[in-house]
Parts: C-alpha cells; sequence; structure tokens
C-alpha cells in the first residue's frame, strides 16, 4: 500500500492553509450523517460561507426566495445543486433557502444505502492583481475589466465542490464513485464510517481519475470559534492522491483539499484551481 | 443420510463452538429526569473486529438503532438483520441474564477461537458505553470475566463453560 501521511502538523494560524488567499471556507452539515429505520427518514441540512467551522457566517445557495445579499447573486447563480442517491442517480431539485447568515434544505431518505450532497461551482475565471496604490484587487467573468496601472496580474479560474455524505441503514459507494469533474474524494473508507481511534484508506480524484500529483489537505474539527488554536491538522497525499485519515476526537470534520494546476500555452489562463469540502462526522469508540 | 452427511461436514470444520455462554447485564438503577431505558446490544466479533453474530438487541423503535453505534455499523445496518431472534424490548434496571449457546443465527457453531464479546447501551438524553472483553470460544477451560461500566451499564459478568 503506497498510502502514507506525508506529515501532519498543528497550525496555530488562524488563516486556512488551503487556497486561503482566494476564498473562504464553504460547507454543508446535515443533522445526521447515519440513520436507521425501516420507513424513509429525513435529515436537514445547513451551509455556508463561514471560515469559523460549522459557524454560520454568510449564507450559501438558494432558491430565489430567500434573502440573497447584492455581493452574492451573481455567485449563487452560477452553484448548482446536486444529490446522488444511494443507486448512482442524481438529483438536481435539491432546493436550499438563505437566510442572513446561513442557507437551508431538507433531504428525505427513501431508500436505504449512501446519499452524497453537493454545492458544485462550476470552474469560472477570477483574475487578480495589484492595483496602482499597492492594494489587491480581482475581478470576477471572462471579459475582466483591470483598473488602470494594474500590476501582477494573474488569470486564473477556480472550481469548488462543497459536500457531504449521509447514510439510511447499510453504506453503500454508488454515491462516491466520482462523477469526473473538479477534485473528489474516493477510496477504500467510507465517509459514513469513521470512528476514533481507526484509520481510514482515502484517495482524491481529479476529472474522475486518482491524481497524479501531491495535493495538500486541511482537516479541521468543529468548534474553532470557541478555541484559541485553529488546530487544523494538514497533511499532503501521495503521488496518486491517497492518503489516511484517523481522529482522536469524536465531532464533525471539516475536510479541505486544494490544487492547482498550471493553465494550458495560450490558453490565456495562468492557474486553474480546484477545492473541495467535505463535511465529516467522526464517532466515539 | 442427511445427518451423516451433516455430522462429516461438521467433523471436518474446526471444534465447534457449541457451549453454554452466560452474560449477566446490570442496568443500573439512574436519577435521571426523565429516565428512558437504554437501548443495549450484544454481540460477538472476531479479533479483527469483524460482526459475527447478535446475542441480543433490546430496542424500542429501529429509528434509534444507530445509537448503538458500534453494534449498528458491525451487524446492525446490514441488508438482511440477522438478530430478529434475539430482539427484545428494553429493559428496566435490574439484572438481566442472557444464555447463548455457541449456535449463528442459523444454528451453527461459531469455529472455535478468540474473539471479542462486546456490550453497548445507549439512553435517550443518557450517556453510551461500550465495554469489550477477549473471549476464547470452543476452548477446554471455563471463564470468568467481570467487567464494569462507566455510567449506562453496571457489572457484566461472562462465563463461558468451555471443557468441549
Amino acid at each position: 500500500m503506497n498510502v502514507t501521511i506525508i506529515r501532519v502538523l498543528i497550525l496555530s494560524s488562524l488563516i486556512p492553509a488551503v487556497s486561503g488567499a482566494l476564498a473562504h471556507d464553504r460547507y454543508i452539515v446535515p443533522t445526521h450523517t447515519v440513520l436507521s429505520g425501516e420507513s424513509s427518514q429525513s435529515v436537514s441540512v445547513i451551509s455556508s460561507i463561514s471560515n469559523d467551522v460549522f459557524h454560520p457566517d454568510r449564507p450559501f445557495g438558494d432558491n430565489g426566495k430567500g434573502a440573497v445579499p447584492p455581493s452574492l447573486k451573481g455567485y449563487f447563480a452560477r452553484l448548482q445543486s446536486v444529490v446522488i442517491n444511494p443507486d448512482g442517480s442524481v438529483s438536481k431539485d435539491f432546493d436550499w433557502q438563505a437566510f442572513s447568515r446561513l442557507s437551508v434544505g431538507d433531504l428525505k431518505l427513501e431508500s436505504s444505502g449512501t446519499y452524497r450532497i453537493s454545492v458544485i461551482h462550476p470552474e469560472f475565471p477570477m483574475t487578480t492583481f495589484q492595483k496602482a496604490d499597492g492594494s489587491r484587487g480581482r475581478v470576477f467573468g471572462p471579459d475582466a475589466t483591470l483598473p488602470e496601472g494594474a500590476t501582477d496580474v494573474v488569470r486564473r479560474t477556480t472550481a469548488s465542490r462543497v459536500e457531504t455524505f449521509v447514510t439510511l441503514n447499510e453504506p453503500n459507494r454508488a454515491a462516491m464513485k466520482p462523477t469526473g469533474k473538479g477534485l473528489e474524494l474516493g477510496g477504500k473508507g467510507h465517509p459514513n464510517d469513521l470512528f476514533v481511534n481507526e484509520t481510514g484508506d482515502f484517495q482524491l480524484f481529479y476529472d474522475g481519475k486518482p491524481l497524479d500529483q501531491s495535493a495538500e489537505i486541511v482537516v479541521v474539527r468543529s468548534g474553532t470559534r470557541h478555541r484559541n488554536e485553529r488546530k487544523a491538522m494538514e497533511l499532503k497525499t501521495d503521488e496518486q492522491g491517497g492518503f489516511q485519515l484517523s481522529f482522536t476526537e469524536a465531532g464533525f470534520y471539516l475536510f479541505q483539499a486544494a490544487l492547482t494546476l498550471p493553465g494550458k500555452p495560450e490558453s490565456g489562463i495562468d492557474k486553474h484551481h480546484y477545492s473541495l469540502f467535505v463535511t465529516l462526522e467522526v464517532f466515539p469508540e | 443420510m442427511n445427518s451423516c452427511l451433516l455430522l462429516l461436514v461438521l467433523l471436518g470444520s474446526p471444534a465447534p463452538a457449541a457451549e453454554g455462554v452466560r452474560v449477566e447485564i446490570v442496568i443500573p438503577q439512574l436519577d435521571a429526569r426523565p429516565y428512558h431505558r437504554p437501548y443495549v446490544a450484544i454481540w460477538l466479533e472476531t479479533t479483527e473486529r469483524k460482526g459475527v453474530h447478535t446475542l441480543a438487541v433490546w430496542h424500542e423503535q429501529d429509528e434509534w438503532l444507530k445509537d448503538m453505534r458500534q453494534w449498528w455499523r458491525k451487524l446492525g445496518r446490514s441488508k438482511e438483520p440477522p438478530y430478529d431472534a434475539v430482539s427484545g424490548a428494553t429493559r428496566k434496571p435490574g439484572s438481566y441474564r442472557v444464555l447463548w449457546n455457541g449456535l449463528d443465527a442459523e444454528g451453527r457453531p461459531l469455529p472455535a477461537g478468540e474473539y471479542y464479546l462486546n456490550v453497548e447501551a445507549a439512553r435517550e438524553e443518557g450517556g453510551r458505553d461500550f465495554l469489550r472483553q477477549k473471549v476464547v470460544l470452543g476452548g477446554d477451560k471455563p471463564q470468568h470475566y467481570t467487567l464494569t461500566g462507566r455510567g449506562e451499564i453496571g457489572e457484566v459478568h461472562i462465563e463461558i463453560d468451555g471443557g468441549k
């Protein structure tokens, strides 16, 4: 097995290490990740854009009926809300509603197995630059108009997947199968079968295939708002995207992975950024 | 003829563990209001921690079976729950004895060897307790173990006859 943990650091910094310069953390938190019962069950889900893990700050996703700040309207319009069912079928009617600090949704689990709930931001251009006064600026969209005197211009794209998994009765793997778009979590381990003092083997996929390079991962336990140190676990995958997760404390965790790929020559893009946020729940032994 | 065949099969497999196993479990009286009776599961795992057989499940509603988290993942959540014959209602505080004859849900003796015997309890608006003891099935010596829970389970006595 060529899966290794390269290193684990405790970061005292409050700055998220993965793509922190480009974006805020985003997450989806389900009320339950493991459910039992012969009848159908439900989970309610909260999503937010926030750098405090699982303490919401701004909404993330809306069905057109909620309270969307004007600054987020364009961003929300690009988001795709997707649920992959235990049989692998895809539902695109998942309904988020924005409130001032968070968005909420409800999912009915009609059949046994594992569901994946995703909010996907497809690849979209973003240009970063330094303004004439020395401050940093960024503009979104394919036809970015830069202020006069802009220097250090970097043409980027960003794409993200924000996901979580929930399981009714026996877990299965159809919803874990990579869809082929962006960074995704796979491997032998199961995101709904995580317990303290056990080790799970996982793997990152890019565009449906195992990574062919190392990527950075940061895992942070919930409750950063109420502790002075962020206590992020920082790891790197091996060259095939493989890594192991083990936990010493139960709770909800935000898993983040990031990958930056150079743009193709003459594509007009310097860098492509891909990020993945997955909410995981870990149970005590 | 058929019984001859069965006998041969049994002789050909590892020494069967058909034997007497008694688990005595105390559900403690707790000063909790409201008090809900705990959900309790008793089961066997291999030494690699793979679920093997459920000895008892005391519960009320399926929806909360998942709160016996270890039992749920090891045996409870499988598609064909093989614990119907050993499930029952939750018990009020007191001392209870669970008897097991060493046979799995299909009436076959488990292969002799080492196992973990697990006891888990989860109480609504209360805590969770999880105890584990390595035991030998199909051995030639009687065994007796005493475990003590941390709140939701009192003393647990495990007696295994041995002397196959």
